[in-house]
């Protein structure tokens, strides 16, 4: 069976660089050929891991883990913020025992909740008694729960036997950097062996633990996804040698991750005005890693606490007290569990037969010689275009070019639309909105206002409502191929942006 | 002869468990050590253990009453940056 999920450049496209300049052909399908079949069976229900999959599977973070043995520049440890969205941040610490009625209380509701990950707030393997606490009645408990772990690294060669014990089998290390010098710029210091080590010092025990650690997870099977934060002047440059290294040492996915920085989270970057790389600047980077290593394009850089589909958190309804008043028969669950999940496999197979029969269609077609185009689209889910552009909290970034639909990027848009009567001041929400999608020629979803489809056509974006309920590749591709009959793409080599 | 623990305390809990002496546990609002069992590691590390990991500057006070991480020394936020920074939030 094929998955067709995360953007991966075979070695031969990765050559050529030209036109699809990462492969995804067609549809996207083709892009996990590199992985063995061991792999793609355990990720192919991981809505961090599979961009196939994350259309139809939801995740949760449960906070156990608040105390960190490293400082990075991007994270404040002040994390108790309500209204913020970004890593490190919660609301509710929980213990063990709370975090395992918790995640029993999202299984039951949330069928589709396939995976239980714990990233914090702080270091998960800096909390080991917590964290293998969890894991342990977890595993135990709900055996049909995928666990996983997020870390900085700086512990997890003393952890590995553990996490080997339970019923663990992707671990994600967060690796910013293979050389201290860089290390330095990033984190300010690390606690090891009972002292606090700053500088490159405490840079070169961190890069050495984590390539340790890599190294000693996969010599156990155990999945590794690699995180990294990609900090303009300070990491971007570096980041195409970290992906070749822990790629050679066999980490199955990169994920390059946008830094958020902004003052008023009171982190260093934040304070001191390091800014983030633009969506662009991000593309480069992924595109250029992609021929080393399977990229993974559509992380949220989800909450530590973060409950439901990529993209949403439902943690409000599973609060402390909600979740005491809940009677929860986990037995009678997890059998209704794997009815709907065996319905989404189904669902999910047919569609990727469908796209593949597309895919095949598209080849024998004669080939367009247009440039390649970004455009949005709004859905909530199951992969089709089933969302009202003014209920849109993101908008997934797909770019199609003669070689087919790859997808991008998502991009977090705030709502406009609240669905009351009066709009209070949400022209400037859409004006802000539009401005997202700077960069795309057309936006794609379910239905378009009066108001925004002005402001999107005066942006020079295409507001297009007519392919409703259609899945998203194929409905871009039609986009696509009814812009190029109109002659809107010219294929003049310095407009066709990927080939560069 | 003793630390303290003060509010701007966070809760994260790590230095509770790198405590040589037992002396710090988890209480409302926030961890506090005890006075009594504090031996400010004396014997047993160079290097107060619970200054030495935990990451709020200021936190954590000597018997001196001094901030045993004063501001700007953990983030590497210059203090006057992060003032200038506050007062550019507070004033919109």
């Amino acid at each position: 069976m094929q998955l067709p999920v995360l953007n991966d450049a075979p070695a031969h496209a990765a050559e050529k660089k030209g036109g699809c300049s990462a492969s995804s052909c067609g549809t996207t399908d083709n892009q996990m050929d590199s992985l063995p079949d061991s792999i793609r069976e355990k990720v192919q229900n991981h809505p961090c891991y599979s961009e196939d999959a994350h259309h139809y599977f939801a995740r949760m973070h449960v906070a156990v883990a608040p105390a960190c043995n490293i400082q990075c520049h991007y994270c404040n440890r002040k994390y108790d913020c309500a209204n913020e969205s970004r890593p490190g941040v919660v609301s509710e610490l929980l213990t063990p025992d709370q975090a395992v009625k918790k995640t029993m209380a999202v299984a039951a509701n949330i069928p589709q909740m396939t995976v239980l990950g714990i990233a914090g707030p702080g270091d998960p393997l800096a909390n080991p008694e917590r964290t293998f606490e969890t894991f342990r009645r977890l595993s135990e408990e709900a055996p049909d729960i995928k666990l996983c772990v997020s870390t900085n690294g700086l512990a997890l060669p003393d952890a590995v036997e553990e996490l080997s014990k339970h019923n663990i089998d992707h671990v994600t290390i967060t690796i910013n950097c293979v050389d201290p010098d860089v290390g330095a710029k990033i984190y300010p210091w690390i606690f090891w062996k009972n002292k606090r080590i700053k500088g490159k010092k405490g840079a070169k025990i961190l890069i050495e633990q984590q390539q340790k650690g890599l190294e000693m997870l996969i010599a156990k099977g155990i999945l590794v996804k690699v995180n990294s934060v990609m900090i303009p002047g300070v990491n971007d440059q570096h980041l195409a040698e970290v992906s070749k290294v822990v790629k050679s040492k066999g980490a199955f996915l990169h994920n390059v991750m946008p830094l958020i920085a902004e003052a008023e989270h009171g982190t260093f970057y934040g304070v001191m005005g390091q800014r983030g790389p633009t969506p662009d600047e991000l593309q480069d980077l992924q595109d250029s890693c992609s021929g080393d290593m399977n990229m993974m394009r559509h992380c949220r850089q989800c909450r530590a606490d973060a409950v439901g589909m990529l993209g949403e958190d439902r943690g409000d309804e599973f609060t402390l007290d909600k979740i005491e008043d809940m009677e929860i028969d986990y037995q009678a669950a997890m059998e209704k569990r794997a009815v709907i999940h065996q319905a989404i496999q189904a669902e999910m197979d047919s569609k990727r037969l469908e796209k593949a029969e597309k895919a095949q269609q598209h080849k024998q077609e004669p080939k367009l010689s247009t440039r390649p185009v970004l455009m949005a689209v709004a859905t909530s889910g199951q992969g089709v275009i089933n969302m009202h552009f003014g209920h849109a909290k993101e908008f997934l970034i797909y770019e199609a070019s003669p070689d087919g639909v790859r997808f991008i990027s998502h991009r977090k848009a705030d709502q406009y639309c609240a669905g009351d009567t009066s709009c209070g001041d949400g022209e400037s929400v859409l004006q802000v909105t539009v401005r997202t999608l700077a960069g795309c020629e057309a936006v794609l979803c379910s239905k378009v206002g009066y108001e925004p489809w002005e402001m999107l056509e005066a942006a020079g974006i295409m507001p297009n409502g007519e392919h409703a309920m259609e899945p998203i590749e194929e409905a871009v591709m039609a986009v696509y191929k009814e812009m190029a009959a109109a002659g809107k793409l010219d294929s003049t080599p310095e407009a066709v942006r990927a080939s560069a | 002869m003793a630390v303290k623990i003060i509010e701007s305390c966070v809760n994260c809990f790590a230095c509770e468990p790198v405590c040589p002496s037992k002396a710090i546990y988890e209480a409302k609002p926030h961890f506090l050590v005890d006075p009594k069992k504090c031996t400010e590691c004396e014997g047993d590390f160079p290097d107060f253990q619970c200054a030495s990991i935990c990451p709020i500057e200021g936190a954590i006070l000597n018997s001196l009453g001094e901030a045993i991480n004063p501001p700007g020394s953990l983030t590497g936020i210059p203090p006057e940056k992060m003032a200038e920074a506050m007062a550019e939030l507070q004033s919109h």
